[in-house]
C-alpha cells in the first residue's frame, strides 16, 4: 500500500455535513407574525411572549429586531407568534397574544392584526385592503404587524448567518466540536486516509463477489484496529486467514480488467455484481447463491457489524478485566461470543501487532488505564460503500469519531443518501462523515496491486 | 393478565438479569405460536460491543439454532415472518433496521426511547416504505406492526435502578451514565426520566 505525494494530491476528501448543503441565499424560511412595539415595553413583551408563544424549533431566531426607519428614527419589532402551523392550516392570533396586544396599547391595531393574520394564513402575501404586495402599499406602510419570513434552520456557517440576518436577525454558534478534517486535511493526513481507503477497496474486491468492507483505524497510531468484509453471504473460506491485510484479499488480474466494477460504480450493466453488497441490499439476504455453503450466512453480519465485533474482541484480549491473563480473557470471549457457531471458527485477528501492543503496555507498567480504549472512541472507520442505517447506527453506538466512504449508497445509505444520521441531534454521540473521491488511476492501481499480491486463492474465483 | 402482558413480563425478567449483571437493563423475548422461542438481554458492557443489544442477542440465538437444524434461508425467513418480539424499551435505530431486515411480524415495546428510538421516536423504520428508487428498482423494505407502552413504568423503574447504582462503564463516578463530551442522559440533566440509554 504505497502512496506517494502525487496520489494524495489527487484524492479529494469531502465533508458530508449534518444538513444537505444549501446556498446561503436559498435557505428555507418560515412565516412569523411581527409587530412594531414601544421600546419601553420590549423586555416585558419578550418575556411574556416567550412564555405564551414560544418559537418552537426556532431557537436561533432573535425575538426582537431594531430597524432604522427613514429619518434616522429607530423602530423595534417583535415576533408575536408563528405565522402558521406546520400543516398549513389557518391559525388566528392566539388569544393570549391578542390579550398582550390589547394590554400594551396595540389595541388600535387589533383588527388589522387579525385581518392580516387571516390574509397571510390564507397563503397570500398581499394587503387585505388593496391586494397590493404587502408593505409596499399605503395601507401596509404603517401597519404595525406583518407576516415576515425568518430562516427555518440555524446557520452552520458565517456566510449562512450573514445572509439570514438580512431577513431577520438570528444567533450564530459555530460548531463547538472540532473534529479533525472538517476544516481540511493536511497532505500527510490525506495520504493516510487514501491508504486506508485503498485497503478497504482491496478487501471489498477480493472475495468471490464484490462486497462491502469496513476498516477501523486508530488515527493517532495509524494502526488498523479491526476490519471485515460483509459476512451475510459468507465471504469465503479465506476469512480464516489469520492476517488482517490478507484477509479475503483475492482476485484475478485478468478478470479485474474485464470487470472494473469499482471503476464504474454507476453503470447499470454492473448492477448484477452488486447483489452481495449488504448495505446496498439489506433485504437481499434471502436470495440463494449457488456457490455458497448452506451453513454460513447471517442477514445482519454486514461488514461494520463484524468489524465492531472484531474490535471488541481485540479490546477484551488486550485489556482483560481485573488482572486475568490475556489468554484467559481470550478464552472467555470465545465462550461468551454472542455470535453463533458459523462464524466462531474465525479466531481471526490474533495478529502479531496486537501482541506487540500488549507488550508495549506491559513495559509501560501494567495495562495502563490511559491507553485502554472505551469502545471505538477516537477511531475512524473506512467503508467502500456508504453504510445502511443499521450499520450507521451501530457505529454511533460504538463511538466512532470519523467515517470515510468511497461510494454513495442510493438504496439505503444513511449518511447523506437516504438518511442523514449525522444530523440527528438527539443521539448521544456524533461522528463526522467524509466521502473519499478516488481518482480512477488510483482505483486501478489498488485493484492491480491486490491482484498481484494474492495467489493462493485464485481457485476460489468461481464467477 | 393479558397475553401481551405475560410476554412483556418475561422480557422484563430478562432486563432484570441485565441489571443484575450491571448492564443497561433491556430485555426481550421472541414468540412464535404463543411460545417463547428465544430471549436476550443487553450485553454491551460484558462484550465491550455497544451493538450487543437484547434484540440482537435474541435474533442471533435463533439464527444459530435454526441453522443448526439445517433450515434454509427461505424457511428462516418464513419463521421470522411469524414471530413477535417483546422488548422492554423501544428498539433503537440499529435494532429497528435489523428487525426490518429479518422481516419480523410484529413488535411490542415498553417505554419509548427519546434519544435513539427507531420505531417512531427518532426515525420510523417500522413503517412499510417500499419506494421507487431513482435507479428504477424498488426497495423492498419490510415494515412491521409496532405497539408501544406495554408495562412501560416497570421498564422505566429498571432504568431508574440502573442509574442509581451507576454505570460500570462510565468514568467511575458511580452516578452518571456518560462519557466526557457526551450529554448525560440520566435525570440529572433535567430531562424527563425517559430512557435514552441503550448502550
Amino acid at each position: 500500500m504505497d502512496c506517494n505525494g502525487d496520489e494524495s494530491a489527487t484524492v479529494k476528501i469531502i465533508h458530508i455535513p449534518e444538513k444537505p448543503p444549501i446556498l446561503p441565499h436559498c435557505q428555507p424560511t418560515v412565516d412569523v407574525l411581527a409587530s412594531a412595539i414601544e421600546p419601553k415595553h420590549a423586555n416585558v413583551l419578550v418575556r411574556k411572549l416567550n412564555h405564551i408563544a414560544p418559537l418552537e424549533g426556532l431557537r436561533h431566531i432573535k425575538r426582537i429586531r431594531k430597524t432604522c426607519l427613514d429619518g434616522g428614527k429607530n423602530q423595534l419589532f417583535v415576533i408575536l407568534c408563528m405565522g402558521s402551523r406546520n400543516d398549513g392550516e389557518t391559525t388566528y392570533l392566539p388569544e393570549e397574544v391578542l390579550e398582550l396586544v390589547n394590554t400594551y396599547q396595540l389595541s388600535t391595531f387589533t383588527t388589522k392584526v387579525g385581518h392580516l393574520a387571516y390574509v397571510m394564513l390564507k397563503g397570500l402575501k398581499f394587503c387585505f385592503l388593496c391586494f397590493v404586495e404587502m408593505m409596499s402599499c399605503s395601507h401596509c406602510y404603517f401597519t404595525p404587524s406583518h407576516l415576515i419570513q425568518v430562516c427555518k434552520y440555524a446557520a452552520l456557517t458565517k456566510e449562512e448567518w450573514e445572509e439570514q440576518c438580512k431577513l431577520w436577525p438570528t444567533s450564530f454558534h459555530p460548531p463547538t466540536y472540532n473534529i479533525d478534517g472538517i476544516t481540511g486535511f493536511s497532505e500527510e493526513d490525506s495520504s493516510s486516509v487514501l491508504n486506508f481507503m485503498k485497503l478497504a477497496v482491496s478487501m471489498a474486491k477480493s472475495c468471490t463477489s464484490v462486497v462491502n468492507a469496513a476498516v477501523i483505524v486508530d488515527p493517532s497510531s495509524k494502526h488498523v484496529i479491526a476490519s471485515s468484509c460483509d459476512e451475510v453471504q459468507s465471504c469465503n473460506p479465506l476469512t480464516n486467514s489469520t492476517h488482517m491485510e490478507s484477509c479475503c484479499s483475492g482476485a484475478n488480474a485478468n478478470k479485474m480488467e474485464k470487470d472494473p466494477i469499482l471503476l464504474k460504480c454507476s453503470s447499470s450493466e454492473a448492477k448484477q455484481s452488486y447483489d452481495n453488497i449488504s448495505c446496498l441490499r439489506p433485504w437481499g439476504w434471502l436470495e440463494q447463491r449457488l456457490h455458497l455453503r448452506p451453513d454460513s450466512w447471517h442477514p445482519l453480519r454486514h461488514a461494520a457489524i463484524v468489524a465492531i465485533e472484531n474490535s471488541a474482541a481485540r479490546d477484551r484480549r488486550l485489556f482483560p478485566l481485573d488482572g486475568h491473563s490475556a489468554e484467559l480473557a481470550q478464552e472467555d470471549c470465545k465462550v461468551s461470543s454472542p455470535i453463533g457457531s458459523p462464524l466462531k471458527r474465525q479466531k481471526t485477528y490474533t495478529n502479531v501487532k496486537d501482541d506487540d501492543e500488549r507488550m508495549e503496555c506491559h513495559r509501560n507498567g501494567s495495562l495502563c488505564d490511559s491507553t485502554k480504549p472505551y469502545l471505538c472512541t477516537g477511531y475512524d472507520i473506512y467503508f467502500v460503500w456508504e453504510p445502511c442505517i443499521m450499520c450507521a447506527m451501530a457505529i454511533v453506538h460504538q463511538r466512532i469519531k470519523r467515517v470515510f466512504y468511497a461510494f454513495p449508497n442510493p438504496n439505503d445509505g444513511a449518511l447523506g443518501s437516504v438518511h442523514r444520521l449525522q444530523g440527528e441531534r438527539s443521539l448521544n454521540h456524533h461522528y463526522a462523515v467524509f466521502r473519499v473521491l478516488l481518482p480512477e488511476h488510483i482505483l486501478k492501481t489498488v485493484l492491480l496491486t491486490t491482484a498481484t499480491k494474492v495467489d493462493q486463492c485464485t481457485t476460489q474465483i468461481s464467477l | 393478565m393479558s397475553e401481551v402482558d405475560v410476554f412483556m413480563k418475561l422480557a422484563l425478567e430478562q432486563a432484570k438479569l441485565a441489571l443484575d449483571s450491571l448492564e443497561v437493563p433491556v430485555g426481550c423475548v421472541i414468540i412464535e405460536d404463543q411460545k417463547v422461542i428465544s430471549s436476550g438481554r443487553n450485553r454491551t458492557t460484558e462484550t465491550r460491543n455497544a451493538t450487543r443489544h437484547a434484540e440482537m442477542e435474541a435474533i442471533d440465538a435463533l439464527l444459530e439454532q435454526w441453522q443448526k437444524n439445517g433450515s434454509t434461508r427461505e424457511e428462516v425467513a418464513l419463521k421470522f415472518s411469524k414471530c413477535s418480539l417483546y422488548v422492554t424499551c423501544e428498539p433503537c435505530i440499529m435494532c429497528a433496521a435489523a428487525l426490518s431486515i429479518i422481516g419480523i411480524k410484529e413488535v411490542y415495546y415498553g417505554c419509548g426511547n427519546d434519544k435513539f428510538g427507531g420505531c417512531g421516536s427518532i426515525l420510523s423504520l417500522h413503517t412499510d416504505s417500499s419506494e421507487k428508487l431513482a435507479s428504477g428498482g424498488v426497495s423492498r423494505k419490510k415494515g412491521f406492526k409496532c405497539t408501544g407502552g406495554i408495562m412501560a413504568s416497570e421498564a422505566i423503574d429498571l432504568f431508574r435502578s440502573f442509574y442509581e447504582q451507576g454505570n460500570p462503564n462510565g468514568k467511575g463516578d458511580g452516578e452518571h451514565f456518560f462519557r466526557p463530551g457526551e450529554a448525560c442522559s440520566c435525570p440529572c440533566a433535567g430531562q424527563p426520566i425517559l430512557v435514552s440509554i441503550r448502550v
